[in-house]
């Protein structure tokens, strides 16, 4: 069993500690810093919370996504046929993100991700596992003004993004992880999102593949999944409690990343009740396919929250193994 | 439609136009020494007493501001509210609902940041937390002041719930903390109340009912007039629900769609015993519209509202704007009302 985080990490601390980025930007915004000075800071502030999960305990780290305004724009504005619109609230929660706005053929034109991932782990001790953007929630959440369907703009942004996929695979990462959580609100059309992770995953080797969905459940969807070319699927049991139901009635066989610990509340929980949802897991899933992570990403939460939830959620899975933490 | 109000000297004792009656969504932009007094507050340099002395001059400022530009109904312009929700949970210089405290940073997009607010307990009213500025405010005027008050759906959405076991019990319980806000506001004189629900369209299937059921909660069977301003979102999926609200008026920001309400008002109909609250000016730019553009999109609201029903206002608070775009905003609403009444023989 290992542990892990499922993306982003809260980018500034609470006083007194400095909320060094966010003052970066201003300065960057009023022209008192420049962009290769940002850059600085953003190095700096990824090391830091590398760092700050290790602290944690958790076994495979990102690196926060520091670098990200949102899950959608730090891939797309990268891409030929994109342009980047106005701010449209992100799913239900209270956080923003700019439109992607497709207006032409979109064309992968040279990879984004590969060098931060490669800066994250010359910071880490830990395996750095990498995030990309899922090419169905990608497409959900864009507005088309070219392909004029789903389908046709998920699996443009899927043959796009393999680009990112194959680059990171070069520069030696060894975790490879989608983050597509709308297909959980749009079930209906879950042959395209089939056919976008397919075009986005198939045949890729040499490393772990996953893909991940929050706020809902895959109940109905799950079997099908088990068909898909990638090693880990993540489930969100915390606004997703019908994700218990779903695991049951399916022959699990990939490896299952279980959000359980809530990230999107800071109630915090107790290293006992993330024990009991992992023992109750190991019903499904044996240990070697388990990984215990939040939610979702720890942006919803303050980081000193989001710090002591890592922390509990380490522990926790410690006292399931019967290991000390 | 709207009636003649007739009110004590003091509490607004001027009678509101009947017909296109101009007011504004709530907040204005801050004057340059309030918000330097408002960091030199939280640092410790200055007093409570002292802050409050210039929340109050600000005050009197946009007071008279409105009464020159001509608005009908006045809003007090929150220049002592920092956020809508922030402000009953915790924020320096307010008096927090029993049960709230300010929680760490948390990001809402780009480089915005803010404290998010904890439910950690059981929510109790903690006596006026309103009261005192509207009372002040309204003694400033013979116009109306509306009281100002946000929504218990948006108060719990945009707070972490530690304490109910779901959502559901957190806005029963603060949609009744809220409506002792508004007896308190009802008892001290205020005619008009405005509960905001940005928040409301949310996660419309789950439970737009809850919010419904929230704002009956908080207004059935108390005697004034309530308003609601619902701003962004998607509108659109909750259109039909939202006539359920139990309020006078429902407010929108048909401006920053450019007036695309008009569509769903044509295809889905609009409560009948409702105002509707337009939003004629964008707040969220800079940009000052021009009279012309103002009277063109009231031409076409009134194509399927009669003038009485109608109340003409900004899109949203206007505070994330200057003072001076603030008064810009309101200024070409009223002159563009005046033009269209004189134009179409409106009284």
């Amino acid at each position: 069993m290992q542990t892990t985080v499922v993306g982003n990490y809260p980018k500034i601390p609470n006083r007194p500690r400095p909320g060094r980025l966010r003052n970066a930007i201003n300065k960057r915004d009023r022209g008192d810093l420049s962009s290769e000075e940002l850059v600085t800071i953003e190095d700096e502030v990824t090391a830091e919370v590398i760092d700050e999960q290790i602290a944690a305990g958790v076994d495979v780290v990102t690196d926060g996504q520091v670098r990200w305004d949102d899950d959608q724009t730090y891939v797309a504005r990268r891409l030929a046929g994109v342009e980047i619109g106005g701010l449209q609230r992100y799913l239900d929660t209270n956080t923003y993100y700019r439109q992607p706005e497709v207006t032409g053929a979109i064309k992968f034109k040279e990879p984004a991700l590969a060098a931060a991932w490669q800066f994250a782990q010359e910071k880490s001790s830990r395996p750095v596992k990498a995030i990309l953007p899922g090419p169905y929630t990608l497409a959900a959440l864009s507005a088309d003004k070219h392909y004029g369907s789903r389908e046709k703009l998920a699996l443009a942004f899927a043959e796009a993004l393999r680009g990112e996929v194959d680059a990171l695979v070069e520069a030696g990462c060894k975790q490879i992880q989608v983050n597509d959580p709308v297909i959980v609100f749009n079930k209906d059309d879950y042959g395209t999102f089939h056919k976008a992770i397919t075009k986005l995953l198939e045949g890729v080797s040499g490393a772990e593949t996953g893909v991940y969905t929050w706020f809902g459940d895959c109940a109905g969807i799950l079997p099908q999944m088990q068909e898909l070319p990638c090693d880990v699927i993540g489930l969100d049991f915390e606004a997703g409690p019908g994700n218990w139901e779903a695991l049951e009635s399916v022959t699990f066989e990939k490896k299952l990343g279980a959000g359980i610990v809530d990230a999107r509340n800071t109630r915090l929980e107790t290293a006992g009740e993330v024990a009991e949802a992992v023992k109750r897991l190991s019903a499904a899933i044996p240990p070697e396919r388990l990984y215990v992570n939040p939610s979702c990403g720890l942006e919803y939460l303050p980081r000193e929250v989001a710090f002591e939830k890592l922390k509990v959620m380490v522990e926790g899975a410690r006292q399931a193994e019967g290991v000390a933490a | 439609m709207v009636v003649e109000k007739t009110q004590e000297k003091g509490t607004g004792s001027v009678r509101a136009s009947t017909a296109l009656t101009t007011t504004a969504v709530g907040s204005f932009g801050r004057p340059d020494y309030l918000t330097k007094a408002r960091s030199a507050f939280a640092k410790g340099d200055i007093d409570r007493a002292e802050l409050e002395k210039l929340e109050k001059q600000a005050t009197e400022y946009w007071i008279r501001v409105q009464e020159k530009i001509g608005l009908d109904v006045l809003v007090h312009g929150e220049m002592e509210r920092g956020d809508m929700v922030a402000y009953f949970s915790g924020e320096k210089g307010g008096l927090p609902i029993k049960g709230m405290k300010l929680g760490g940073l948390v990001r809402s997009y780009g480089n915005r940041y803010y404290h998010k607010p904890i439910i950690y307990d059981r929510l109790e009213w903690p006596g006026p937390m309103t009261v005192d500025m509207w009372k002040y405010a309204q003694s400033l005027t013979d116009r109306p002041v509306k009281g100002m008050l946000t929504g218990a759906y948006t108060m719990v959405e945009w707070s972490f719930n530690e304490h109910y076991p779901t959502r559901r019990d957190a806005v029963m319980d603060m949609a009744k903390v809220i409506r002792r806000e508004v007896e308190a506001l009802v008892a001290a004189g205020a005619k008009y109340i405005q509960i905001d629900e940005p928040a409301i369209h949310t996660r419309p299937e789950a439970d737009f009912g809850d919010a419904v059921e929230a704002m009956g909660v908080t207004v059935e069977g108390i005697d004034a007039e309530f308003h609601t301003h619902i701003c962004y979102g998607e509108v659109e999926e909750i259109w039909r629900p939202m006539q359920k609200l139990p309020v006078k008026q429902i407010h929108l920001a048909f401006k920053n769609t450019d007036f695309a309400y008009l569509d769903l008002v044509r295809e889905q109909g609009y409560d009948e015993s409702k105002d509707v609250g337009v939003g004629v000016t964008d707040s969220h730019t800079r940009f000052i519209e021009t009279v012309d553009e103002v009277k063109d999109g009231l031409r076409r609201v009134l194509e399927l509202f009669p003038p009485e029903r109608v109340w003409v206002l900004p899109d949203c608070g206007l505070k994330t704007r200057t003072v001076e775009e603030s008064e810009a905003k309101l200024k070409v609403m009223v002159d563009a009302v005046r033009d269209i009444k004189r134009e179409m023989e409106i009284e």
